[in-house]
């Protein structure tokens, strides 16, 4: 008898447990949507930024086509011209679609806007990260949409294998997580800090030139590139887009898990961040 | 006489100004540091990545390590000293927008000039600073290039403050233009930091009319290199066309701009 009421107390829990996840999940789903909405009702100025990809993909080009032709080869370290631009696009495509988050939870906690939705019947973690997503998803696929037809100008078709199409939404969302962890943990510094602006220009400039915005890793000297690629800045920029353009299988288990590891690490600090600054929170009224 | 007295007072006034900007700017001044400090690092990273690629490719069609500082340095002493005096003009597109010119029109003071030199940023002086510190240790100048190096800085910072008036004015005909003007001056920037030697000659010519990266970067490192009053006359020349044009069209689309009626005073 009393086994029989244990089981039914622990199927009720699991039901409801299980009708919490899926309300949850729909309503940050739905936050993820209007956050798209937004954006795409400002498709222009979406438009118009990704055109600095062109400018940025063009000089990079001119360049790597000048080193490949002073050097002599139609091959630098495993990467043809038609790869390096391939790659540059994925990278810059990624890099660019970064969206203002550290200003927006700076002025948040500034303005003391934090406090309200604070209130609100979500987590202010997911909320953010589900308006960052919709901001950044619109982003990457416009610049992703003029990245391609410029590399398609400038290098021919690519020769994608069909696995690194594949695996590269996986790896790319991941790098877009492990970005908001960063970004929205310096945000979250303007509890302390009268100025988190210059924190994340230090981040996103470590991203690009150790990440390999400018060029894949292996074109760096050694031991850098070996310190580069253990760095995490590597998951975010240089592992999808070299996923995608030379896809190794050994390679892709090697970015998970670091992918994973970078985003563990990283969540547990900024939720730690989170837990202590949110304690720092005072309400005047008003 | 009287257009004498006129320069100095203006002088005077871009002085007061920038002095009041800085003092103002160093009442936050833990804030102010790490903002100096976080744009030397950040030009330093840029810097990093090119001593590497110069020790994978030691020569790119004759460009060596010294260049792209010199190049580096030019073109942050000249943003920096654009955006710590001149640091208002990125907002014309906005003022324009917003009504905001009408704080200006009534003082008895150059619009233009006045609108301009009202705000700072503060991470400017990390790009100064940078740029005089990396052009000393890593170039060691001699005193007659670092004359040059220093007469070459007000230079290329009135056609980096020229490009962001011609782009700001545009609102004044074409509504808003701020992410138009941000990306085009970003185009800017980005074409000149690097080696003007990897562009053919079709972008050449972009690069010294549209887009004047060689004005502001190439033309000041041969200048550096091989000091010429030919090349430094066609450097004053076009510091001239576009200082000159960035004030025809501020001024032509001042007489189309409609008061927004906002209510604000200039302290």
């Amino acid at each position: 008898m009393q086994t029989e009421v244990a089981t039914a107390r622990s199927a009720g829990l699991i039901t409801r447990l299980k009708r919490r996840v899926r309300l949850s999940t729909l309503k940050y789903l739905a936050i993820l949507h209007v956050s798209i909405l937004n954006n795409l009702a400002y498709i222009m100025e979406v438009f118009f930024r990704a055109l600095l990809l062109v400018v940025l993909v063009f000089v990079l080009t001119q360049l790597w086509t000048t080193t490949f032709t002073l050097h002599g080869s139609r091959v630098l370290k495993g990467f043809s011209i038609a790869d390096m631009i391939w790659y540059l696009v994925a990278a810059e495509a990624i890099a660019l679609s970064l969206p203002p988050l550290t200003r927006r939870i700076d002025q948040e906690v500034r303005s003391g806007q934090l406090a309200y939705l604070l209130g609100r019947p979500a987590s202010y973690v997911l909320y953010n990260y589900a308006h960052y997503l919709g901001e950044r998803l619109v982003r990457l696929l416009m610049n992703i949409l003029i990245g391609s037809m410029l590399a398609l100008v400038m290098a021919g078709v690519p020769h994608f294998t069909w696995q690194g199409l594949l695996a590269w939404p996986l790896v790319a969302f991941i790098a877009l997580s492990i970005d908001f962890v960063l970004h929205f943990s310096i945000g979250l510094l303007a509890f302390w800090s009268e100025e988190t602006q210059s924190f994340s220009l230090i981040a996103s400039r470590l991203t690009l030139v150790l990440g390999g915005v400018l060029a894949p890793l292996e074109i760096f000297p050694q031991p850098l590139r070996s310190i580069a690629q253990a760095l995490p800045f590597s998951a975010i920029l240089y592992g999808p887009s070299r996923t995608l353009v030379h896809f190794e299988a050994a390679r892709l288990g090697a970015l998970l898990i670091q992918q994973c590891l970078t985003l563990l690490i990283g969540t547990f600090i900024m939720l730690t961040i989170y837990r202590v600054a949110v304690r720092r929170v005072n309400i005047n009224g008003g | 006489m009287l257009r004498f007295k006129r320069i100095t007072a203006e002088v005077q006034l871009i002085f007061a100004y920038a002095l009041a900007n800085i003092l103002s700017a160093l009442e936050y001044r833990s804030a102010f540091i790490v903002q100096v400090i976080a744009m030397i690092a950040n030009n330093s990273l840029w810097l990093f990545f090119w001593w590497n690629y110069f020790q994978q490719f030691p020569l790119v069609n004759g460009w060596q390590g010294t260049d792209i500082v010199i190049l580096w340095a030019v073109a942050a002493s000249g943003f920096g000293v654009s955006v710590a005096i001149f640091g208002n003009a990125r907002q014309i597109p906005t003022l324009i927008m917003n009504g905001g010119l009408d704080a200006y029109l009534g003082m008895p003071r150059a619009v233009l000039l006045h609108v301009c030199i009202a705000a700072t940023d503060p991470s400017a002086w990390g790009d100064i600073i940078f740029a005089v510190g990396a052009y000393l240790l890593l170039v060691h100048p001699d005193p007659l290039h670092m004359a040059i190096f220093i007469m070459l800085i007000p230079l290329t910072a009135l056609i980096y403050t020229s490009f962001m008036v011609l782009l700001g004015s545009l609102a004044f005909f074409l509504g808003n233009t701020e992410g138009f003007a941000q990306q085009l001056f970003g185009a800017l920037i980005s074409f000149s930091t690097y080696p003007m030697d990897i562009f053919n000659g079709f972008v050449r010519v972009i690069l010294f009319t549209v887009l004047p990266a060689g004005f502001v970067s190439f033309i000041p490192l041969q200048l550096l290199h091989h000091f010429s009053w030919p090349l430094l006359g066609i450097l004053l020349g076009a510091v001239a066309i576009f200082a000159l044009g960035a004030t025809t069209l501020f001024r032509t689309g001042l007489r189309r701009y409609e008061s927004g009626n906002l209510m604000g005073a200039q302290m």
